[in-house]
């Protein structure tokens, strides 16, 4: 049925786009105005409309500076206060004119929201960084806040309300975050989530059993899959599981849970009398009653008082079948009472269980791991039956290493493969891999050798096209040498970004900057004392008294004799080598020019050399390296628009930009020189250079340039960042940020503390 | 003249040290000693590492002479000069020659703050040849059969410009430090402070929960030292989250979001 509203608010829309045209706006403006009124929501569209149009008749370049200022109120209050705050914008407008609805839509980012906003509330946005921080600390592990309208996790996100204003004060609502949020680490900590299908169904066939389901869930949600009352169950289950989560977090976080028990009180008076209630809804709601007060308030269900000290017991539990135990006999002994279940309002700080949400993402995470193995096998069974063909006459072939007697390797195609340790344990967990067996190094003839993974990844064959460009070699592990004069590196002219994304990021985090600038300048300015020095501004007493002493016992007394106070002796160049190929698209690409920009600002206060490049390519014969800034340029508008042009390209072959970087470095006259490389992952080009192979590469050009004096240190962004990692950088000092929104705040720290 | 000498005494460790192994900490480093293998303590700051050389140098009633690098460390500084007394020149042992010659422990303590020029002097003494050189008196001095050469460094630190070089370290023997578990941190706490146990506990909870922090930006968790601040602290009638404030989180950060994630931590554990 076509919306009523339509008409009317299409007419708006073509009266707003002509008076526009008539302004002499242009089309691109005129997108852009319609742009963001279609990105407002139906009920506050049909207002923005109405409200744009009477704007556009006293003149069109009020409509889109309007716009801008309600999208960032709309972004900064809740609904309702929106509401009111358009209301009385809309009403400044038609009852004192526009100079005065101007001044107050001007108003937005300074305090003009703020007699708009419920003073007691506290938004979830606002306590996101220091929640996760929080979850991190106390948990040890690396979980996500996510906006949900009840608490509840799938084990790797903690899923919290959007706004909390239950109390009049801003920071017990954050204690009611934390509150929930450690509940939440509670079931992760406990493994309460981890339970899974039980042995005993509790009766017949559940809605829907295995033999209905091919593949069925698995993990807690199969637990839940056998009830017949499955929301019931989960509420049981939930109600239970406090009891063991509150003992644990008891005896963890002491503090929180003693503030809790005031909470406790408060909520047990909310709660609804028993009698008010069916028998089966009195029943999960009396236990309830006897985790927030250990009694109930009313008469218990017979069925229930019957069950109290076992429910009770849940406190000392310390195996989450207990739980499962307990579950089905309440499950079971509920079964008779009369009336249907009507679930009241679950202890907010307790939150609730999403079975199907932990299933799934436990799904997940095996499929993930399972497709990594799935990799790996059919490699090795489209393995070719004899040796790889050697394309080049000049390698070795494949280094043969003997089998060593304890260790188990996979007999495949008349080899024998030796496979990691994660590989092996997944072969087995399979029952083996087609075609092939797991034999132990003493069971296969003496004298054979084996040859690994890597080994049987084919050599690069691609035609020998040498463009120009500067040349580099390359690493072969397999071959053990290099591959001379192999890749084509070309300087290339960066395209200037067309947004002014330099400035941009400077306004969003201006507070920030100049914190930084501040700490960084302090290092620069702190003077550095040169003792024992041929020159400088004063005596340096101790210096003197031992050159007088030695000159007394006959020796030729030192020369250096004189302090010096220094502020330049950070002698410091340092380049960054960014990686452009394919796979930083979108976030990351755009993290790494933040991140860039944050450490310009750094570096600039520092007063450090610095130089930025990027790199990608396609293949041997086309290594690109895009200047962003060199050594010897300022820091200027036109470094700023190629930062805002970085763009993600192709591939990741990493040897040759390291080894082109090298070279930069070492003709720039410094005392420490680092090279600092900001990249997502593996090594990773057309052709041959992947795994192992790119891995190599890297490592060497690695070593090559601290031979040649140089401190590289790396940062990878990467979730799951592989044990290829300690490998490939070796000796040089890397990290690994999991999470790319932290990579601009993180690098300058990691600078630093590199450099102090 | 009458020469300056070294009262070996004052060296001594008396009592014993109260030192909980944490590893096999104690056997490692007799080991090492037998064979006269110079010894590596790396861990971070506050874990013991200095109470552990009190305790060995107790153990095996060895003087434990302790220099606190830093970047202004000369090598006359370690190994002597000459003095103008009374119209005299005088040479006046360093704390490494006093070592040598006495047959102490001599222990370099963060012995990467020091000038890379400085610590080649050490080279010659940590290997077979246990020499040092005293350059200014054109001599060199054979270590006692007693003496032995102990380093400790933090690995923690990332700064390029303090690594400890290959051709020192590959002359030690590497001993690993570590943060000691919950419950042998508890009873360092307890016994170190007199606080009673659960409010040990809980500190050492605390402790455990900054260490988690440090992929999240801080630099370094709490260290048991810190942890006992915080205790004495406590001790003296301060309030626990107060104590855990000043003497932790403060520490450990200037980092506002950090520190109001430090504090709800803290509140949630007392
Ligand atoms: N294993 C331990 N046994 C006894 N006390 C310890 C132990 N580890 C740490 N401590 C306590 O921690 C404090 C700091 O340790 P310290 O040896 O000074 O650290 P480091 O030298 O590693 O910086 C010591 O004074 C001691 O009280
Ligand atoms: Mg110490």
């Amino acid at each position: 049925m076509p919306d009523t509203s339509q008409p009317n608010s299409e007419h708006l829309m073509e009266e707003i786009i002509k008076n526009m045209r008539l302004d002499f706006f242009e089309n691109e403006e005129i997108i852009a105005v319609i742009d963001a009124i279609d990105s407002f929501d139906r009920h506050l569209r049909q207002k923005v409309l109405a409200l744009c149009f009477a704007l556009s008749h006293a003149s069109s370049s009020l409509v889109s500076n309007t716009l801008k200022r309600i999208s960032t109120a709309a972004q900064k209050l809740e609904p309702e206060e929106m509401e009111r705050w358009f209301d009385d914008a809309a009403d400044i407008l038609e009852s004192q004119g526009i100079d005065p609805f101007i001044d107050f839509v001007a108003k937005v980012p300074e305090d003009g929201l703020e007699p708009f906003m419920e003073p007691e509330r506290l938004r979830l946005r606002e306590v996101t960084g220091l929640l996760e921080t929080y979850l991190m600390g106390i948990s040890g592990l690396d979980l996500t806040i996510g906006t949900d309208s009840e608490p509840y996790t799938d084990t790797d996100t903690v899923y919290l309300p959007p706004v909390l204003s239950r109390s009049r004060v801003p920071q017990e609502n954050l204690l009611l975050y934390v509150l929930m949020a450690a509940h939440k680490w509670g079931q992760i900590a406990c493994g309460t989530l981890m339970v899974d299908l039980h042995e005993a169904p509790p009766e017949g066939p559940g809605t829907s059993g295995p033999e209905d389901d091919e593949a069925g869930p698995r993990g807690i949600e199969a637990l839940f899959r056998q009830f017949p009352e499955r929301a019931f169950a989960v509420d049981l289950f939930s109600l239970l599981e406090a009891f063991m989560l509150d003992s644990f977090l008891r005896k963890e976080l002491p503090g929180l849970m003693s503030k809790a028990e005031g909470l406790k009180a408060e909520i047990f008076s909310e709660r609804p009398r028993l009698e008010d209630l069916s028998e089966k809804s009195a029943f999960a709601e009396g236990i309830y009653h006897y985790y927030l007060s250990g009694n109930s308030k009313g008469t218990a269900p017979e069925a229930l008082a019957k069950m109290r000290d076992k429910i009770l017991s849940l406190r000392g539990a310390t195996d989450p079948n207990e739980i499962v135990g307990v579950l089905f006999a309440a499950y079971d002994a509920a079964k008779e009472l009369k009336g249907d279940y009507k679930p009241q309002r679950p202890v907010f700080f307790l939150g609730t269980i999403k079975p199907e949400r932990v299933s799934r993402r436990l799904e997940a995470k095996r499929e993930e791991a399972m497709k990594k193995l799935e990799g790996v096998i059919t490699k090795l069974m489209n393995m070719p039956d004899f040796e790889p063909r050697r394309h080049r006459s000049d390698g070795p072939a494949v280094r043969a290493k003997p089998v060593r007697k304890d260790e188990e390797y996979l007999a495949i195609k008349g080899k024998i493969v030796a496979l990691d340790e994660e590989i092996n344990s997944r072969i087995k967990e399979l029952g083996g891999v087609p075609g092939g067996v797991l034999v132990k190094g003493s069971d296969v003839e003496s004298g054979s050798t084996y040859v690994t993974l890597k080994d049987l990844t084919d050599e690069e064959d691609e035609p020998q096209a040498k463009g120009a460009g500067v040349k580099y070699d390359e690493w072969d592990y397999k071959r053990g040498d290099y591959k001379r004069q192999w890749c084509s590196l070309f300087e290339v002219e960066i395209q200037p970004g067309e947004e002014p994304f330099v400035e941009l990021v400077r306004k969003r985090h201006g507070g920030y900057i100049a914190a930084l600038r501040k700490r960084f300048e302090i290092i620069r300015t702190v003077p550095k004392m040169l003792r024992r020095q041929k020159d400088g501004d004063c005596i340096d007493i101790d210096a003197a008294v031992e050159a007088f002493s030695d000159m007394r016992a006959g020796l030729s007394p030192e020369e250096a004799l004189f302090v010096r106070t220094d502020r330049q002796e950070r002698n410091i160049a340092v380049l960054f080598l960014i990686d452009m190929s394919g796979s930083t698209k979108g976030w990351i690409n755009d993290a790494e020019k933040e991140a860039l920009v944050l450490m310009c600002e750094a570096l600039e206060a520092l007063g450090d050399r610095y130089a930025i490049y990027g790199f990608s390519g396609m293949s041997r014969t086309r290594c690109e390296y895009y200047k962003i800034k060199s050594f010897d340029e300022p820091y200027l508008d036109s470094v700023k628009g190629r930062i805002a042009g970085i763009a993600p390209k192709d591939y990741t072959r990493m040897g040759a930009p390291i080894r082109h970087s090298a070279s930069i470095l070492n003709i720039v006259e410094a005392k420490t020189k680092l090279l600092i490389t900001l990249s997502d992952g593996k090594p990773e080009d057309w052709g041959a250079y992947k795994g192992d192979y790119g891995i190599e590469d890297t490592r060497k050009a690695l070593i090559e340039a601290r031979e040649r004096g140089i401190h590289p240190f790396c940062i990878t962004i990467d979730k799951e960042a592989g044990s290829y990692l300690s490998h490939m950088y070796g000796e040089t000092n890397y990290i690994v940020i999991d999470e790319i929104r932290k990579l601009p705040n993180r690098i300058t720290e990691i600078y630093r503390r590199l450099t102090i | 003249m009458e020469k300056k000498t070294i009262k070996i005494e004052e060296y001594l460790v008396e009592e014993e040290p109260y030192y909980l192994e944490v590893d096999k900490e104690k056997a490692l480093f007799e080991a090492a000693y037998r064979n006269r293998i110079p010894v590596l303590l790396k861990g971070p700051t506050g874990c013991g590492k200095t109470r552990f050389m009190e305790y060995m140098s107790w153990r095996f009633k060895r003087p434990l002479i302790t220099v606190s690098c830093h970047d202004d460390l000369t090598v006359s500084d370690l190994v002597g000069r000459y003095l103008v007394q009374g119209g005299e020149t005088v040479w006046v042992d360093g704390p490494i020659t006093r070592a040598v010659k006495v047959g102490g422990f001599c222990y370099l303590d963060e012995i990467v703050e020091a000038r890379k020029d400085t610590t080649v002097v050490i080279h010659p003494l940590a290997d077979h040849r246990r020499i040092l050189p005293i350059e200014k008196r054109g001599e060199m001095l054979h270590a006692a059969p007693e003496f032995l050469l102990v380093i400790s460094y933090n690995p923690g630190y990332q700064s390029v410009l303090k690594d400890l070089k290959q051709s020192t370290r590959q002359r030690f023997l590497a001993l690993e430090f570590t943060y000691p578990g919950r419950e042998l941190e508890t009873e360092i706490i307890k016994h170190e402070s007199e606080i009673d146990a659960p409010t040990a506990g809980r500190l050492v909870s605390f402790g455990d929960k900054t260490r988690n922090l440090v992929s999240a930006g801080l630099s370094e968790g709490a260290s048991t030292r810190l942890l006992i601040h915080a205790a004495k602290l406590i001790h003296s009638g301060v309030d626990p989250k107060i104590a855990c404030e000043v003497a932790i989180s403060g520490t450990l950060t200037d980092d506002h979001e950090m520190i109001r994630a430090l504090s709800e931590i803290i509140q949630s554990i007392f």
